[in-house]
């Protein structure tokens, strides 16, 4: 089913044969004819993605990450190749065999950081980009996600919405990326509705989804009445749960759309650019302009964002999430990213915003 | 008190059986297997490919119950091959089970690939009917795991033909000197310990959820087997134990929700701490079947 798409005579050679032709330049001039003949019959760039143990199908992280692989295939022409890691023994072999045959190794996930710096230090001519997590090897690109950000404004919208004044978190395993969102969530609750309550739950696991419809059940025998799952499949389950309590019950997602398990469920989505971050590397090193390195993406770079597709969340609160949008992308609220943070973190009212953003979003003019 | 008698709510009650009806079934037909003499580490593998079929057949015809049936097929279909390995070709029976949970998570993810046209898990399909408990809601197959049980321990000690099953257990030598057939009852045994590890995953992709994930059995095959050991081999037993987990299980789920300021790596822990503390306190004399493992002398 991957589709191969045939590279036109003008596409962008890889960076392998980039090499190549810089170090046949001198001899151009005398057999021009054969370096034009060998870049026309150059085979399309490698993009292989490794995804973590949750693997694709979680409806989430990976499958996002999938969905910016197959744009790039669309669009930029790339070979697109996907390895599934198993347990985490399969990382290192798994990076292994996509340095080996691709031009782009993707390490999806903070929970392959170590493996893919050990893979990129023995295979330091090759590309590497590494979602969620910075590693040190210097040819591997770390982008992270500012999804405290992200999470900040579904708390807005989560903590404005609850009628029980009760809200809960159903976490994968406790790592930074899931604890950002869960951080940023709670602050985003806190500042709009100081009453209301957060539960955060982990579950221990990416793909048990059996596992987070009980954690979700438990949270809302709780009294709690919108759940935010962060926890790749196992948050599938948190649909289900929300479905078996009836009208009333909300999910929000994260990292991507969920509608496809419950659109009548899903409250709002906390979205993370999973996709365009694999799409705009393979577009690097398409273009031989790939460079490794720390990028953070956040509302500002349009990394994260809230999404309400099915119209659920009403239009002053929506207008109130602009605001509160517009706040943290101005630098006025910094929202907290770790536990450490949101201990000292001081919930701004929607009264204390600054009042410039009357019209939120339409002129949002770029800060100063 | 208010607080102590609300935590003991009807809600952690059906937490618990949601948790053990899976393990409840994988572990009556593990018990079923192992009395029978066949070491039955194949569970997670058959669970996975009823939790698959059942979820591919609900799809396919639109109808759970169809779907079920499906499940429960493949599941007997996946125990005729361990069956075939680990009794007729007398392979070891530990690697012929290792192979079958390789080839349950390989081939179910392979399929869901071919069928679906996408990776890791089927989409939405119709789900068995459940029915309300006192505000929560169990599916139809929870009462049905727990009734597997009474069946189970009829069958073992009040039929003949269990009795002879438990002999090809305990010496399949001694049994086949007394005209036993001892593959054909361990063959038996195995295909029902495939219909109930079926029904098992059956019940968590169309009972318990919507839905067939890559891997979604996570284990439960394995805790199960687990339970027939802490159950000393007995169906009641083996009940107790899979209550247990389950219990702690909702245990866990319950103060998770309930936001103590407990690190949540013990109550993630809380359900394996309570089964270890349980398995050291009360399993002193654990008996396994003598004849475990052991190949019938012809077949």
């Amino acid at each position: 089913m991957s589709p191969r798409f045939k590279t036109a005579s003008a596409a962008p050679a890889s960076r392998r044969a980039v090499l190549k032709v810089a170090a046949a330049a001198p001899l151009a001039a005398v057999f021009g004819g054969v370096v034009v003949g060998r870049l026309g019959a150059q085979e399309p760039v490698v993009v292989t993605m490794v995804t973590d143990t949750a693997g694709l199908g979680d409806q989430n992280f990976n499958d996002l990450a999938k969905r910016g692989l197959d744009r790039a295939a669309a669009e930029l022409g790339i070979d697109p190749r996907v390895i599934e890691s198993r347990d985490a023994a399969a990382y290192i072999p798994n990076l292994t065999q996509a340095a080996e045959q691709g031009d782009l190794t993707v390490g999806v996930g903070f929970l392959l950081t170590e493996a893919i710096t050990e893979v990129a230090n023995q295979y330091p001519d090759d590309n590497f980009l590494l979602i969620d997590a910075v590693s040190e090897a210097p040819n591997v690109a770390g982008v992270t996600f500012r999804e405290h950000e992200g999470a900040f404004l579904a708390g807005v919208v989560a903590g404005l919405m609850t009628e029980t004044n009760t809200v809960g978190v159903v976490g994968g395993i406790a790592i930074p990326p899931v604890i950002r969102y869960a951080v940023g969530f709670e602050a985003g609750v806190t500042s709009v509705n100081p009453e209301a309550e957060v539960i955060v739950a982990y579950a221990d696991s990416f793909s048990d989804p059996a596992l987070g419809k009980e954690l979700t059940l438990a949270q809302y025998n709780q009294g709690a009445d919108i759940a935010f799952p962060v926890a790749g499949a196992t948050g599938i389950g948190s649909f289900d749960a929300a479905k078996e309590q009836g009208e009333g019950f909300w999910v929000i997602a994260a990292d991507a759309d969920q509608s496809q398990l419950g659109a009548e469920q899903q409250l709002a989505v906390a979205a993370k650019g999973v996709d365009t971050a694999v799409y705009a590397l393979s577009e690097q090193v398409v273009n031989g302009a790939f460079a490794g390195g720390e990028q953070s993406l956040g509302l500002a770079e349009g990394g994260v964002d809230l999404l309400n597709p099915g119209g659920f969340v009403p239009e002053e609160v929506m207008a109130i999430v602009e605001r509160y949008k517009q706040a943290i992308i101005d630098g006025a609220i910094t929202v907290p990213a770790d536990e450490e943070e949101l201990a000292a973190y001081t919930p701004t009212a929607p009264d204390a915003l600054p009042a410039a953003a009357a019209t939120p979003a339409a002129g949002a003019t770029p800060a100063a | 008190m208010d607080a102590i008698v609300g935590f003991f709510s009807v809600a952690l009650l059906t937490a618990t059986l949601r948790s053990a009806a899976p393990l409840v079934f994988a572990a009556m037909g593990g018990l079923l297997s192992e009395r029978s003499g066949v070491t039955n580490i194949a569970l997670e593998g058959l669970m996975l490919l009823g939790a698959f079929a059942a979820a591919a057949g609900a799809w396919f015809t639109g109808n759970a119950l169809l779907g079920l049936l499906v499940g429960v097929l493949a599941g007997m279909l996946g125990a005729v091959v361990f069956g075939l390995w680990a009794i007729g070709l007398r392979a070891d029976q530990i690697v012929a089970g290792t192979a079958i949970n390789l080839l349950g998570l390989g081939l179910t993810a392979f399929l869901v690939q071919r069928i679906w046209n996408q990776a890791g898990g089927s989409p939405s399909v119709a789900r068995l009917p459940s029915f309300e408990v006192g505000g929560s809601t169990l599916n139809v197959l929870v009462p049905l795991a727990f009734l597997a049980v009474p069946v189970v321990h009829w069958v073992l000690f009040k039929t003949t033909g269990g009795l002879r099953l438990m002999a090809a257990g305990e010496s399949p030598r001694a049994a086949e000197s007394v005209g036993i057939d001892v593959p054909r009852y361990r063959y038996a045994a195995v295909l029902a310990s495939g219909l109930l590890a079926g029904l098992g995953g059956a019940y968590l992709s169309i009972g318990d959820l919507s839905q067939f994930t890559t891997n979604m059995t996570a284990g439960r095959g394995f805790i199960a087997l687990a339970a027939v050991i802490f159950g000393n081999w007995t169906p009641l037993g083996t009940l107790g134990a899979a209550l247990l987990f389950g219990f702690a299980q909702a245990l866990r789920f319950q103060v998770q929700a309930l936001n103590w300021p407990i690190p949540q790596d013990l109550l993630i822990a809380l359900p394996y701490l309570v089964t270890l503390l349980a398995v050291t306190g009360l399993v002193r004399n654990s008996q396994p079947p003598a004849g475990l493992g052991k190949h019938a002398t012809s077949d």
